[in-house]
Order: C-alpha cells, then structure tokens, then sequence
C-alpha cells in the first residue's frame, strides 16, 4: 500500500499550509512531485488515489493534472532516466549525435529502459540551458556540454552507484 | 562596458547567500519603499522608469500595476513567472541561480506596491534545484526580518512561497500558469476577465516575469527617471539576452539597449563571433516563437540603417523584414544549419506543448510538424510549402492565447526569408539527406534587399 512516511507528511504538511484556507488543491502539482519521488519514480492509479484523498479531491482531478505534464510518468521508468533535450537550440548545438550515442551505448531506442532496469532514455523539448548544448535532465540537475566522454562518464557514474 | 543593473555583482563570490547579498547593499530598495514609499509611489516609480514586461510581450509594468483591482476585504496576489520555457531563453534561471536575493528583493516591494500578502513564484518543474536556492534565499530575507510580519515596522506582512510546475511550456502563459497554481491543467483562460481584475482564485493578481520583478529594485534605488535615461526611446533600462547556437561564448548577457546587433554577436564583450569560423546565416533573436531573419536583415534594416538590441530596432519592418526583442532568447545558426530541420523542430515543439482546447492550433501544430519532417526528409512536395504557409495563416489570430500565434510565426518567417531553402529540399531531395543549402544569398555582410 502507498503510503507517506512521517516525514514526508511533515512536507506534504508544509506543501498545503501555502494555500488559503479550502485551497488545498493548489498543492497537487507540488505533491505528485513528491509522490513519484517517493514512490519509484512514477506514478500508479494506486498513488494518484491516495494522493486524492489526502487533498480531499476527486481521484479524476489527480488522472486529470497528472496526464498534462510531461515531468509525471505514468509508466515504470528505469533507475536514471537521461532527458536529452532535442529543441531547436539543441540541434544546432549537436544533440543529435549525443542522442544517437547514447541509444547506441545503451542498445535501447527513445522511450526504452535498459532490461536491467538501470536506463531510460527520453527526448524533451527546451529545458532552459541551450547556451550549454548538448545537455540532459538526470533526476535533480543538469548535465550540461555533453561529449561522448562526458555521457561515458555518466553512465559510469550511474552504474558505480547502483552498485 | 555598457550599464549594468541586475548583474553587475553576480560574480561577487558568495553573492548567493545573504550576508554577503547584504553587505554588497542588498535590500536598500525595501528600506526605502517601506520606510518612505506609499504604494501608490512606487508604481508611479515604475512608471516613471518606462520598464516593459521581460516576458516577452513587452507591456508597461507599472501600467499594468495600476490596473490591479482592489475590492474591499478581498487579498490581492503577485505571481512571478519563473516558467521559462521558450527555446532559446535561460536568462531567468540565471538570475535566480546566482541572484536569488535579487529576485525576493524586488518581490518584496512589489508585493508592497500590490499590496500582496502571500507572493507565489511559479517555477518550472525542471528547475529543481534553484527550487532550493530560493527557498534557502526566502528563509534567509525572513530570519532577518526581511519577509514575515509587520517588515520593518511598516505594517506590512509578506511571504514568499516556491511552487513547482511538472513539464508545460504553456504554463508560461499568465493564465494557464494561474490554473496550473490552482492544480489544474494549464489551459489558458478566456480573456476577459484579466487577471488584475479575478486571476489566481478569482482574486485581483498581476503575473510578472522575474526579470521585470528584479528590475525593480535599481528602479527604487536610482529613481524611475534615471532608469529611463538608460537606454533609447521606449527600451527603457538594460535587458537580459540568453545567447545560444552557433556562437564563440554562449551565455547570458546584460545590455543596455543602444547595442547594435553586429556587436553583440561579434565583440568579444557578448557572443564573441559565430562558432569555428563559419559565417552568420540567420538568427531568431527574441526566442523560438519570434520571426527568423536571415543574416542581411538582421544586421541592418530593410532600409538599410544599423539595427540594434531593443524593442524598436528589432521589430523595424514588422513581420515582413523585422522580427521581435521577444524574451531575449537569441538563438544564431551558422550557414552548416538547415532552416528546414530547424523549423521542424519549432513546429514539433508546438505541437507538443499546445494544450489542445482550440482545434487550429492543436490541429494546425501537428500538420504543420508532419509537413516539415515530409519536406526535410527529403519526401515533400512543393504544395507542401503552400499548405504550411495557409496552415499558419489560418491558426494565427484564431486561438484562445497567444501559443496560436507563437506556433505559426516561425514558419511563416522560414518560409518568407528561405523559400528557396524550402523549395530545394523538394527538387534535390536526395542532395538534401547529404549536406546542407548553405548560405546561399543570406551571407553577412552582404545586403540584398528582400521583398516580403
Ligand atoms: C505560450 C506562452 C508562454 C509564455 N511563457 C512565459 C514564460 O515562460 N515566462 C514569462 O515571464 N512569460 C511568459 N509568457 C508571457 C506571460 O503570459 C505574461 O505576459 C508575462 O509573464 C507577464 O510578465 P511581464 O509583463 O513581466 O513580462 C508566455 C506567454 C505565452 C503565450
Ligand atoms: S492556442 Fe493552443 S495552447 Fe493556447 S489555448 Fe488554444 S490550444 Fe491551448
Ligand atoms: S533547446 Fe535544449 S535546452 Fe533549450
């Protein structure tokens, strides 16, 4: 069962304490982040319930916000999941290459997840670092001037820290 | 050196934390507006300033303070818009990452002048860890009685409140980022009423970007006369650019806005001239939504004068031979790029942040990106490139908010200033899959004129 630990009630807490009184809706977008990162980086019908009920909303309210943005997976995704961004400003920068590297260094193609369960590889659109091109999104930051070294390194990195 | 504002002291180290924010004269501008400021000064101030929105649409700031409803018993909001998500611009996060205390600063006295009690900073999902930068920066301002209640005596209570979006270009948009803050979809609104009159939970609400909110305090500080000497004309001030693609020294710079454009992309105080010796081919220089020029109209107007950095100069000729100062996001292709694939990935990311509640822009998005791949794969057929342009024609102006438009201008302006690119991936299509159109015509310096 899905369920919030004491400390993340406390945030889940401080998430809805932002909001008037009978506004608490407002908190969903800020607390189906924390549910998916809480519980295994995506989000189940099973979570999107619970998440309904602890803002007294409707389970349709949840399905609804969280099917429009693109940062909620609604399917499992692997343990690193490389967000590479394709827009304009990225492909002039060479991101093609890095996205062709990376599906041929993992074996998967866009939207796979290594059979190890360790990689997903995405596309994305624009994230706000195209004067530091090729970049990805990798869980909380940016990898920004990407190389084939530098995804060599990463993956590395990932696969030290799995371990 | 030209004027610097907002980032003269962003290299200052330790600039991010609030001793050193503070001893570096950080938050004089809250002193000054609480202590000696009535509200409606300081909008008078902005005014005065001639500031325009940073977002992109270019609107008065203060004008639209003015505008703020006020009924009796009900609290107003300001809402900055930290989503940032146009292709090409990253200026705000750059502001937020290194001057975070700048950011809450000019939301203070905003909020005073609006007379919000609880300010909301709406933030894109992806920027997750400048999440943690301005919530460390907020609880700093508050344990020095920055933020909270009753600041310095005034009276006044504020609080700063971070909200996170989760992956939606459109929640850029004031209204759709409104929805979004209530936990809905970000699916803009009808218009009217606006947002100064019933915005976030119907209450009175001004949506301004975090540049136009952190301009604030050297508005308060130097006055709003001095800040309108900076600059020409309307471009009031100095303005971010986020500087991307093909150029020597990518990054974000501060100008004030009598730079010419031949400058900014050749100094080496900017861009410092397009990347590995290749020649300039075109540029979208207000962000993915603004019209491309090619190199010829960029550097100079149709007329032949210089043109420069702001507002006026950039929008000189309109949409037949100008483009717009937009968001600040300046993208430069070198002449190894291809304005069809380019377009292609415009058109794809249209398609993929339109929120789908009118039918010509969620129709027209997906049309247009098919056509484009058609064409750049090497599959399209010359009424392919009349259909785009009747596509566009018809979305432009028949949408709920301005996404409409901003899908339909970059490949109306592709096709008006490279037709020929465009019609050579029709009949050389196979030499199309293998090198790139190249320069052709557009090469800087040269100049021909360009008929619309
Ligand atoms: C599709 C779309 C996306 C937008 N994205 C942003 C954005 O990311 N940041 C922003 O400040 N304004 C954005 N805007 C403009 C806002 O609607 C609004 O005009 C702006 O936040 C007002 O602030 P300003 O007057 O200070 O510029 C967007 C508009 C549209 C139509
Ligand atoms: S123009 Fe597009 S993004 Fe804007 S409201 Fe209509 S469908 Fe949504
Ligand atoms: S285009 Fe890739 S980060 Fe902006």
């Amino acid at each position: 069962m899905v369920k919030f630990s004491e400390e993340q009630l406390v945030e889940f807490n401080r998430l809805v304490a932002r909001y008037p009184e009978g506004k608490q809706k407002s908190a969903l977008l800020p607390v189906l982040h924390l549910a998916q990162d809480s519980f295994g980086g995506w989000l189940s019908s099973e979570t999107m319930d619970y998440v309904a009920s602890l803002l007294q909303i409707k389970p349709i309210e949840v399905y609804e916000v969280a099917t429009f943005y693109s940062m909620y997976n609604l399917k499992p995704v692997g343990k690193y999941l490389f967000e590479v961004c394709q827009t304009g400003p990225c492909m002039v920068s060479g991101c093609d290459d890095i996205i062709d590297y990376i599906k041929s260094k993992l074996n998967i193609s866009v939207g796979e997840t290594t059979p190890d369960g360790l990689f997903t590889l995405k596309t994305v659109e624009c994230l706000g670092a195209c004067g530091y091109a090729p970049m990805m999104q990798l869980g909380k930051y940016y990898r920004e001037h990407l190389t084939k070294e530098k995804v060599d390194a990463i993956i590395a990195e990932c696969k030290a820290q799995s371990n | 050196m030209g004027v610097k504002l907002l980032l003269e002291k962003a290299h200052i180290p330790g600039i991010r934390t609030y001793e050193v924010y503070r001893r570096e004269g950080g938050y004089r501008s809250v002193e000054k507006a609480l202590q000696s400021m009535t509200p409606e000064a300081i909008v008078e101030e902005v005014k005065k300033s001639g500031l325009r929105g940073r977002g992109g649409a270019g609107f008065p700031a203060g004008m639209k303070w003015s505008f703020i409803a006020k009924p009796e018993g009900v609290p107003r909001h300001l809402v900055c818009n930290a989503d940032e998500s146009e292709p090409g611009t990253f200026k705000d996060r750059y502001l937020m990452e290194f001057l975070p205390h700048l950011l809450i600063e000019g939301l203070i006295v905003a909020s005073f002048a609006l007379g919000s009690n609880n300010t909301y900073i709406y933030i894109r999902g992806e920027y997750a860890w400048i999440v943690d930068i301005l919530e460390t920066a907020i609880n700093e301002a508050k344990a020095n009685g920055w933020l909270g209640e009753n600041i310095l005596n005034s009276g006044f209570d504020c609080n700063i409140h971070v909200q996170r979006g989760a992956g939606a270009y459109i929640c850029g948009e004031e209204t759709a980022l409104i929805e979004s803050l209530e936990g809905k979809r970000g699916n803009p609104r009808i218009k009217p009423p606006f947002p100064a009159i019933k915005g976030l939970w119907q209450r009175p609400t001004v949506v301004n970007n975090v540049e136009t909110l952190a301009a604030v305090v050297p508005i308060i500080n130097i006055g709003g006369d001095e800040y309108a000497k900076i600059g020409v004309g309307r471009s009031t001030g100095t303005k971010l650019i986020s500087a991307c693609g093909n150029i020597n020294k990518p990054g974000v710079y501060e100008i004030d806005m009598t730079v010419s454009v031949e400058e900014f992309i050749y100094s080496d105080e900017y861009c410092g001239g397009i990347a590995n010796g290749k020649r300039l081919k075109a540029c979208i220089p207000g962000g993915s939504s603004v019209p491309i020029l090619p190199a010829n109209l960029l550097l100079k107007t149709a007329k032949g004068e210089t043109r420069y950095m702001n507002y006026e100069s950039l929008s000189d000729g309109g949409f037949a031979t100008g483009s717009m100062m937009g968001s600040g996001g300046f993208i430069i292709l070198d002449e190894d790029q291809c304005i069809v694939k380019n377009t292609y990935t415009l058109a794809r990311f249209y398609r993929h942040e339109s929120c789908g509640q009118c039918s010509p822009c969620r129709e027209g998005t997906g049309w247009m990106e098919k056509l484009l791949l058609r064409l750049e794969k090497g599959e399209g057929k010359m009424s392919d490139i009349d259909l785009l342009w009747d596509i566009q024609r018809k979305i432009e102006g028949n949408t709920i908010c301005p996404l409409g438009d901003a899908a339909a201008w970059p490949v109306a302006a592709a096709i008006r200033h490279f037709r020929d690119e465009f019609e050579w991936h029709v009949t050389h299509a196979q030499e199309a899959q293998t090198r790139n159109f190249g320069l052709a015509h557009y090469a800087d310096p040269i100049h021909v004129p360009v008929t619309a």
